[in-house]
């Protein structure tokens, strides 16, 4: 699904460059949930808005569900972002001003999908996170949770062949991020690929996976849950 | 799609109300400062016979002498004009050339009128001294009766042509055609009550107040020399020592100008017209007359117009600085544009995470610059309805000796009247000042990369 071969991306400023990630080659097969850990500036955001065509990479070779995208146009980004990948963040990022429908309809503004098919979806979608009641609701009229469920609801919405998952816990209560966790193995189970960055190593151990960044590198790889069959891995 | 971002725009607008509204009164403040300047230009511009625009053709002929040229060079922007009418002599003289379909000649004279009616007391109008063409070639409309004919002009015959205010206030408005009113000692009959008529600016005489109403009265040319009317206009005279002792003297001497137009519908028309008029002042030259070499002109009503420079240089500054001040309401608009954009770029960072494209987010924030240029606009509009409003009531203020002809107001209504071209021309305004406003600001927003805010929204 995922294949990242000597990646690398350099922030540069006048007087300094960093090296945000350094020859990084992972594999990710379709269907499997990795864990993504690391200390704060290892480098795992920068390996999650590579891989989620945020960021252009200044080195090496990504290959998405086939295909090469190390030199796609701004416009052909998008559409992979829009129609194969969704994100979640730690910080919820919804539109403050939407109704919690409006929030999870917006990635589907940007393909040429019927208005029935986008209604079924959303409806479908919030059904999912358990928040179908809550749909006429603005984000600050919800609680953390709420939000990240309806967060989840917007990045399943398209159907998307990868979610990226930026700390999706990371403002949550114990509970609370529990209940995220249990959502994110129920849609990995569905088959979605899931991609998810962490500071929790319990959410961590429930992954199929666990890759531990250090300094933008890969530094060790955990292999977890015997319980549920671990997808074909490099 | 444009639903969704027409949505956002409103959104992102009520997000920042107070920012969106700085934006909205800086772009009203500008477009109605040049809305009403330019405006103001437009009436001032208009053409008052754009029917006859290419048949109309005022006549000036060069008969100043060498030294008095040089000395008009420092008063005025063009000295290369000649002298912008032409002089008594000198119109009877074309006046006879069969060329033009109509030909006029005429002045601008002061007179007293008695009323018939018991108790009214006389009182001074404007009345002008025309020959019969006046009419036809102006296109003058009547209320009742109509003009007169060549005939009555060489006799010349006591008739005369009323204005619908004198009609009015010598007749109470009614059908007065074969009534007769009094100007000195003769009683001239009444043949024509000419209708609502009010070309601006006044393009047949632009030397007395360009913007002001016909005249009252209309009298046939003959009675120039029977009853020796003087000229409300110009009565200088071209040559030192000229002889100006009696009327007679005076009307020959190249001391009296006036109007003079001609109706040249062809080419051909005006071809043997212009060649006429120089023929004429080439055969004067044997007399000692027009000494400097040939610098006639015989030009249709949008040259002449432009020749005495009837918009003026103030209505032109006025638009100039109106037009500055809308460049620094743009600029106003873009810093606010440009702060407001990126205090909501977490928003874009996140719409493009969405898999929005870079047009995708400079479209919805040019949707947004597009809604508050118009927004602009429309309180613009109304700041200029209210500025046109009291541009009017001051201009329209009574002056000593100023008549109770309704009409003046309307004059200012024309002036100041914001009609459908310059609605146009306010909406379009509108549109490019958000534009020019916004489009950086938006280009910038669509430029950066989605990343950066996602992290800390």
């Amino acid at each position: 699904m995922i294949e990242m071969q000597a990646v690398g991306k350099v922030f540069r400023t006048d007087v300094v460059q960093t090296h945000a990630l350094r020859n990084f080659d992972l594999k990710v097969a379709p269907g499997e949930f990795v864990a993504i850990t690391g200390h704060s500036g290892s480098g795992k955001t920068t390996f999650l808005n590579v891989a989620g065509l945020l960021e252009e990479l200044d080195s090496g070779r990504y290959i998405f569900d086939g295909q090469d995208v190390s030199k796609l146009t701004d416009n052909q980004r998008s559409r992979i972002r829009n129609e194969k990948i969704g994100f979640i963040f730690q910080g919820f990022n919804l539109i403050p001003d939407l109704d919690i429908y409006d929030n999870v309809e917006a990635p589907l503004h940007y393909r040429a999908m019927p208005a029935a098919e986008r209604k079924r979806r959303i409806l479908s979608s919030l059904e999912k996170v358990g928040l179908s009641s809550r749909m006429k609701h603005i984000p600050s009229q919800l609680s953390g949770g709420q939000q990240q469920r309806a967060a989840i609801a917007r990045a399943i919405s398209g159907e998307p062949r990868v979610i990226l998952a930026d700390e999706p816990t990371g403002n949550l209560d114990t509970m609370m991020s529990n209940q995220i966790m249990d959502l994110l193995l129920q849609i990995n189970a569905a088959g979605t690929t899931i991609l998810m960055v962490t500071h929790n190593p319990e959410l961590a151990q429930q992954a199929h996976r666990q890759v531990h960044i250090v300094d933008g590198r890969i530094d060790q790889i955990h292999h977890y849950n015997p319980l549920r069959p671990t997808p074909a891995v490099a | 799609m444009f639903m969704h971002d027409l949505r956002l725009a409103l959104h992102s607008l009520k997000r920042n109300p107070v920012l969106s509204a700085l934006m909205v009164v800086a772009i009203a403040a500008g477009i109605a400062a040049s809305m009403i300047s330019i405006t103001v230009y437009h009436g001032r511009a208009g053409h008052p016979i754009w029917w006859k625009a290419d048949k109309l053709y005022a006549v000036a002929l060069d008969n100043r002498d060498p030294d008095s040229a040089n000395a008009f060079a420092r008063f005025t922007r063009h000295p290369e004009y000649p002298p912008l009418q032409v002089t008594y002599q000198d119109a009877k003289a074309l006046y006879r050339s069969d060329i033009p379909t109509r030909s006029v000649m005429m002045f601008r004279a002061n007179r007293v009128i008695a009323p018939e009616r018991d108790g009214e007391k006389p009182f001074a109008t404007a009345a002008r001294v025309t020959t019969a063409d006046f009419f036809a070639m102006f296109d003058v409309p009547f209320l009742y009766g109509g003009g007169w004919s060549r005939a009555d002009d060489e006799a010349p015959a006591p008739v005369i042509v009323l204005s619908k205010y004198a009609n009015q206030k010598l007749f109470g408005g009614v059908n007065s055609v074969g009534r007769s009113v009094t100007i000195g000692d003769t009683r001239f009959r009444i043949v024509g009550v000419i209708d609502a008529w009010m070309p601006q600016p006044r393009f047949y005489d632009l030397n007395n107040n360009t913007f002001d109403l016909p005249e009252n009265l209309f009298l046939p040319w003959g009675w120039t020399e029977a009853l020796q009317l003087s000229t409300a206009g110009n009565s200088n005279c071209v040559r030192a020592n000229a002889k100006v002792g009696s009327f007679k003297e005076l009307m020959t001497a190249d001391c009296v100008w006036l109007q003079f137009w001609a109706e040249l519908p062809s080419a051909d028309q005006r071809d043997r017209y212009r060649r006429f008029v120089d023929n004429y002042t080439t055969d004067q030259k044997r007399y000692g007359r027009f000494p400097r070499p040939l610098n006639n002109r015989v030009v249709d009503v949008d040259e002449w117009m432009k020749m005495y420079d009837v918009i003026g240089d103030e209505s032109r500054i006025q638009v100039a600085v109106a037009v500055m001040f809308l460049v620094v309401c743009i600029l106003n608009t873009f810093g606010l544009m440009l702060a407001k954009f990126l205090k909501a770029a977490p928003i874009s960072g996140l719409r493009r995470a969405l898999g929005a494209s870079r047009m995708d987010v400079v479209r919805q924030h040019l949707i947004e610059v597009v809604i508050v240029g118009l927004l602009g606009g429309a309180v613009g509009l109304v700041l200029t309805f209210m500025g046109l409003r009291a541009l009017r009531a001051l201009n329209s203020r009574p002056f000593p000796g100023m008549d109770d002809n309704p009409a003046r107001v309307a004059i200012q209504q024309s002036l100041t009247n914001l009609d459908f071209q310059m609605f146009a021309i306010a909406v379009a305004l509108s549109l490019l000042t958000g534009i020019l406003a916004g489009l950086y600001p938006a280009w910038r927003i669509g430029r950066l990369t989605p990343s950066t805010f996602l992290k800390t929204q």
